[in-house]
């Protein structure tokens, strides 16, 4: 028998062949011991341009390509390396300092080791993408370096050694190879005193001192940064996590907050069914009260306080325990806002804070009686508290520095202040910065770091500044960063993807040509398209023509888009990752970019376009006898606006073909409209206003509308909807695992049962939640003869209490799953708007595929249709997009009304005082100090705060200050049953009371339409900036 | 985590275990391991190690002797096993052979039945046994080529040497293949990693030993494809392109087991 042991001494490759050993556990919780071979040459290049013997061995890839150098021959310096330096962070550098290494205006010829970066991976993935990205981008000039794999740097882990230690050594180890390298291989005829310096740069002090000794110039992250122009501000982006551990130690010895429990506990207690897991909310109205939705409760349970919170941020995934009976309690019915309870909080002097203030004790000791009080309704709920996190859901937040917590005496010294987040139900952040005094009044980026047991609030540090509070530019890009709207111009990579023929594009002449492969020519019919005024990104148009057999043909023509947007090209990735256009006030974010947005794909008028039709074969009573779906070529013959559609259509002098072909679409989109109720459609309310920006000099306010109804809007919608339930089918049909639908889900009936008590204590209404139909029907008799807005306003109610739709793709729910609660249609899915929403555009390739459509090259395009992996992500993706951009439309128009007002406001204190405008609101909400005022007007909610009760009698007093002041003289009667409250004002004696309170008071009650008066105020809390819109009740 | 090799492949043109593209793993070959048995090889390709012993041409059992096709020639018996330590997982296996194994003994069986000569044994049997000792990615195409060695060592008569490789693209490669701006490259000779990651084909090629009038003219190799099997999802452009890597492969593999076969003559 011969001897099987490998021979190295044959093979002279062999000694080259390293193994690595290491041992992961499986999420399944078994440890797997991994061995992997490791090929180490001599051809990886250095990447520096200064090398001369590199380039010669540098490897080609299989097209024969040799990646180009990365490194500059003249790198920047700094005042210590005046040659100019190339870096090599260490792992812990690029955790403390990303935003650092992101950072334009420095840190430039950056090394990173593949060591690095796969320690990097494994302690943060979201770092190691941004990294990533970092390497990809050339002008940062990050190189990748192999230094595993390269003979020379690659080491052996010591007997004793740690892994850390390790991956230390090899760090300093590539250190001092670059270092000797460079000087050999240089270039003749450049001087060895002019090579730059190669900076290892580690926070870890064991490797700082071993650097020393072995003689590699290192420095640690806060060092480096120092050396560096511009220090004061790139020292604040250094992460405060380790740095705050290192300083504290252990010989803080004050915990506030108790300790999570083990990740082991966690997982059998989950297994086990006495934990929960679920994702952190906090209420709106009460930064101290949080709920959580688990699958083991119909209702969200409750989190009452920060002890039980415990440093869990909205947002978060956590585990929770539920408290003790005795501990639980019903929602509070008070409005806290943090600003106020906590203003007086000291950043630096965490020492003698409590966890709990005395403040937030007693607000928290209030809401305990209330609900141990009298109501039989409001009955204690279970609660809950934090034991663990699961995954940190932590981002970037626009807000800006407290100026109260910052010293006055600030000078450059680093101080820590308080960052106020826009968002309210983020906590403020503690962030140490050298430059508070410039930070002030300034929107910033913060990032939180993290919230250690022994911190109040949590520690975070500075990004970057975007501009003044209250300017435009600032507040517009603060607006994108808290709704993720991705906003960067389309990069090159995109831009490329475009038609080499910009706006020349055409469609080919010839009918021979490949783009005509499989289209149909529909030039002849007589189609046109309806939008609002001034659009630009034409979807849709439609046209309908009598046949001769009597029944009609109707169609519905959706812009091409999967044509232009090839799959998993970048345009494609980019357009996946932005999911949406978003439409703000002043500005649109494109999905897509401008040339194929509004020129290539757009359904412009008197020209050809590709487009992606829908044909239905009608009866004259709207019966769908057919229905064909084919890409075709189309002319559109004009571009109404809705008025000017309707204008046409009514005036009887038009006989056209045009205009009658609208009034068959018209007449049959009735019917259809009609059907849908029928069968049970919700017509449901949206507080929606829509802002023309028009000439300059009017009053800004003239422009705020609500969104009017004409037919024509209804005409568009009907056909948009018949057309994706059509396509949902199709789709469905042939693909029934991975066919992108849309389904809103039947609200489970206690979601409706606050808004069902309400209406039935204050108005003896009834709301039958049975089915939507019957939802439809109930809510149609929701009328108030005196009040005609109620109606609208029980339709707003009820359109919060239901789940909001979501994408998905059909092997994801059962069939019976698949409904679309608000339509009432067994099936649907979004196709009528490719430009804007990237859904669409995959329906359309799933379609496109269906029908077998074959594309100009004769492939078949069936990506998007084949795995549902990736269709799951997306779908993930776009519903988190589409949420966002719909909350980001809403908080441009926010912030437009309220700069409208401001700007009205400054009009007339110029010329007297300001009075703001006077205008009707409905309450929405009662709280025990305060109510929920809805305007319709302006489609804003406003809270409405003790001392905004104009009580009767009472000057209008507008200062913000002194209003302040009235809320200490009041006293609230609250009403939780009847859902009223009485404010009046507070008096010393029992007579007087009995006396002075039928004039000195004003109730409330939910429902109820009340006057207000709508200013814009400069907040000075949370919103500073965003300048609160504030409502004054005037009376009822 | 480790890194995947379609995030860094592109940035650096590095394999996952130091390799480039077009380079195979370490490979360690040797016949005659056993010599209880009529042929016998030890295969290994970086960390997957096969052993292979060939007993036969025999007389078959009765049984299978008198079916139809023992009477034209041989019939080729393949018992794949791999061993429960073979992998990172220690699996015990109860009896049989899993999924796997029996797919690897398919394929082998009918590779090696057209193959060899098998006309010159009628009613015989040549059984194969392969043990799998360690896997790591290229089972199939590893099989393949101990099974050769052994089949050689054995003596059994085959028109040329039967060559295996696999052949991956470094990434996903799910779209069709852009001339222009081409990211993707072949790859050769996949490990475990990139083999789950990648979509990746198995290639065996042969090549045929000039006979009659030709005989002269072996300036041109001649090749054929033998084997080629493939089970992951990849655009069809793609194929041409890894077929030409792993058949180049395959020939790399061809040169490194005649350099075996002849040495172990000499010895």
């Amino acid at each position: 028998m011969k001897s099987l042991r490998r021979d190295v001494s044959s093979n002279p490759q062999a000694a080259n062949v390293a193994s690595k050993v290491f041992v992961r556990s499986t999420r399944s919780g078994k440890v797997q011991k991994i061995v992997r071979e490791l090929y180490l040459r001599q051809d990886i290049p250095c990447s520096s341009k200064l090398c001369s013997s590199c380039p010669s061995v540098a490897p080609a890839d299989a097209n024969g390509n040799i990646a180009p150098f990365v490194l500059s021959d003249r790198p920047a310096g700094t005042k210590a390396f005046p040659r100019g330096h190339y870096l090599v962070p260490d792992t812990n550098a690029l955790l403390n300092g990303m935003d650092l290494f992101e950072h334009t205006g420095a840190f430039y010829d950056v090394i990173i080791l593949q060591t690095v970066l796969e320690e990097l991976r494994n302690q943060s993935l979201p770092l190691y993408n941004r990294l990533l990205s970092l390497i990809k981008t050339d002008e940062k000039r990050f190189y990748l370096f192999f230094n595993e794999f390269r003979l020379e740097t690659h080491i052996r882990r010591g007997p004793e050694e740690s892994i850390n230690d390790r991956n230390d050594r090899a760090v300093r180890k590539v250190a001092s190879w670059y270092e000797e390298h460079l000087r050999l291989s240089t270039k003749k005829g450049k001087k060895e005193s002019s090579l730059p310096a190669i900076v290892v740069i580690t926070d870890d002090k064991g490797n700082l001192r071993k650097a020393k000794e072995e003689n590699v110039t290192a420095l640690s992250l806060s060092d480096y940064v120092a050396g560096l122009e511009d220090s004061e501000k790139l020292l604040d982006m250094i992460s405060e996590a380790r740095e705050a551990r290192d300083t504290k130690g252990s010989a803080r010895g004050e915990l506030f907050y108790p300790e999570y429990y083990s990740m082991s506990r966690l997982m059998t207690g989950l297994r086990a069914g006495t934990l929960h897991q679920g994702v952190f909310n906090v209420s709106p109205y009460n930064y101290l009260e949080g709920s959580i939705k688990v699958p083991a409760f119909d209702k969200p349970l409750l989190i009452l306080g920060r002890d039980n919170s415990n440093r869990a941020i909205a947002g978060d995934v956590v585990v929770i325990e539920l408290l003790p009976k005795d501990q639980w309690k019903s929602p509070s019915t008070k409005i806290v806002d943090e600003e106020a309870v906590t203003k007086n909080d000291n950043p630096d002097t965490d020492e003698i804070e409590a966890v709990v203030t005395d403040r937030e004790r007693k607000a928290l000791q209030e809401e305990a009686k209330q609900a141990h009080g009298k109501n039989s309704e409001g009955k204690p709920q279970p609660t809950a508290k934090v034991v663990g996190i699961i995954k940190r859901n932590w981002r970037q937040y626009v807000g800006h520095v407290d100026s109260n917590s910052t010293a006055s005496h600030s000078g450059r010294r680093q101080q820590t202040v308080f960052v106020l987040p826009m968002e309210k139900r983020v906590p403020k952040i503690r962030v140490r910065t050298r430059q508070a005094s410039d930070l002030i009044g300034q929107r910033i980026l913060v990032t939180i770091d993290s919230w250690d047991r022994d911190s109040r609030y949590p520690t975070g540090h500075y990004i970057r500044s975007l501009g003044e509070l209250e300017t435009k530019g600032a507040e517009t890009e603060a607006l994108l960063l808290e709704y993720d709207v991705q906003y960067k111009p389309f990069p090159k990579s995109v831009l490329d993807c475009l038609p080499a023929e910009g706006h020349d594009w055409k469609v080919p002449v010839s009918k021979d040509d490949k783009g005509w492969n499989g289209r149909r020519d529909l030039r002849d019919l007589l189609i046109c398209s309806i939008d609002p005024p001034g659009c630009q990104d034409i979807d849709d148009a439609l046209h309908a023509r009598a046949l001769p057999n009597g029944n009609f043909e109707v169609g519905v023509h959706i812009a091409d888009v999967s044509h232009f947007v090839k799959p998993n090209n970048p345009m494609d990735l980019e357009a996946s990752v932005r999911g949406s256009t978003v439409y703000l006030v002043d500005k649109r974010i494109d999905m897509l970019p401008h040339l194929l947005g509004t020129d290539l794909c757009s359904l412009k008028p008197y020209v050809e376009r590709y487009a992606f039709s829908v044909i239905w074969e009608v009866t004259p009573n709207a019966e769908i006898v057919s229905s064909t779906f084919t890409k075709s070529v189309i002319r559109s013959r004009e571009a109404f606006s809705y008025e000017q559609a309707q204008l046409r259509i009514d005036d009887p002098s038009q006989k056209d073909e045009l205009t009658e072909s609208m009034r068959h679409l018209l007449r049959f989109s009735k019917i259809l409209r009609q059907k849908r109720y029928d069968a049970g459609a919700l017509n449901l309310a949206s507080p929606e206003v829509r802002i023309e920006t028009g000439d300059e000099a009017g009053d800004p306010l003239t422009d705020v509308k609500t969104k009017a109804m004409l037919e024509t809007n209804s005409l568009v919608e009907e056909f948009m909807l018949l057309a994706n339930i059509t396509v949902a089918t199709k789709i469905y049909e042939s693909f029934s695992q991975t066919a992108l639908l849309r389904r809103h889900a039947t609200p489970p009936p206690q979601n409706f049962e606050d808004l069902i008590h309400q209406l039935s204590k204050k108005r003896g209404m009834e709301l039958d939640v049975s089915s939507s139909g019957a939802l439809a029907s109930s809510l149609d008799r929701c009328v108030d003869p005196e009040n005609p807005f109620f109606n609208t306003l029980v339709r707003i109610l009820a359109t919060r209490c239901m789940t909001s739709a979501e994408y998905f793709c059909a092997g994801a729910h059962a069939e019976s799953e698949f409904r679309h609660y608000g339509l009432a249609s067994p099936i649907y899915t979004h196709f009528t708007s490719p430009i804007r929403r990237y859904a669409d555009l995959i329906v359309h390739r799933q379609l496109a595929s269906a029908i077998g459509y074959e594309g100009e090259d004769g492939a078949a395009v069936n990506e998007g249709v084949s795995t549902r992996g990736k269709l799951e992500d997306i779908c993930r993706n776009i519903n988190y997009r589409h949420r966002n951009a719909q909350f980001a439309g809403r908080a441009s128009i926010e912030y437009y009304v309220g700069q409208a007002l401001k700007a009205r406001g400054e009009k007339l204190a110029a010329g007297g005082t300001d009075t703001g405008i006077d205008e009707e609101g409905y309450v929405m909400r009662v709280f025990e100090n305060g109510a929920v005022v809805f305007v319709p007007r302006f489609g804003i909610e406003g809270v409405v705060r003790l001392e905004d009760f104009v009580l009767p009698g009472e000057s209008g007093a507008f200062a913000v200050a002194e209003r302040r002041e009235l809320a200490i003289h009041r006293t609230t009667d609250f009403d939780s049953e009847e859902y009223t409250l009485r404010v009046s004002e507070k008096t010393h004696s029992e007579k007087e009371k009995t006396h002075s309170e039928k004039e000195r008071s004003v109730q409330v009650e939910l429902f109820q339409k009340v006057k207000v008066n709508v200013s814009s105020v400069k907040e000075e809390g949370r919103g500073a900036g965003k300048r609160r819109v504030r409502v004054l009740i005037t009376g009822s | 985590m480790p890194l995947d090799t379609s995030t860094t492949y592109p940035l650096t043109k590095l394999r996952l275990d130091g390799r480039r593209w077009n380079e195979l793993r370490l490979i360690q070959a040797q016949i005659s391991t056993n010599p209880a048995s009529s042929g016998s090889s030890f295969f290994s390709m970086g960390n997957t190690s096969i052993m292979c012993s060939v007993h036969g041409p025999a007389e078959g059992r009765r049984g299978d002797a008198s079916g139809s096709a023992g009477g034209a020639g041989a019939i080729v018996d393949v018992d794949v096993n791999v061993a429960g330590f073979a992998g990172v997982d220690r699996k015990r296996r109860a009896g049989g052979s899993d999924r796997q194994s029996s797919r690897i003994a398919t394929t082998l069986r009918s590779a090696f039945q057209s193959h060899l000569h098998t006309y010159l044994y009628p009613h015989s049997t040549i059984s194969i046994h392969v043990s799998v000792l360690s896997a790591d990615g290229s089972l199939l195409a590893a099989a393949i080529n101990a099974c050769t060695l052994a089949l050689v060592d054995a003596g059994i008569p085959m028109p040329g040497l039967l060559t295996s490789c696999t052949a991956g693209m470094s990434g996903s490669a799910s779209t069709p293949q852009d001339p222009r701006n081409n990211e993707l490259d072949p790859l050769l000779d996949l490990s475990l990693p990139e083999e789950q990651e990648l979509p990746v084909l198995t290639v065996g090629t042969t090549n045929s030993v000039p006979v009659g009038e030709n005989n002269m003219d072996t300036d041109e190799e001649e090749m054929k494809v033998a084997v080629l099997t493939m089970d992951s999802k990849l655009h069809c452009t793609y194929v041409e392109t890894m077929l030409a890597v792993g058949i180049d492969g395959c020939s790399q593999i061809r040169e490194l087991l005649e350099g075996v076969i002849k040495g172990s003559s000499r010895a």
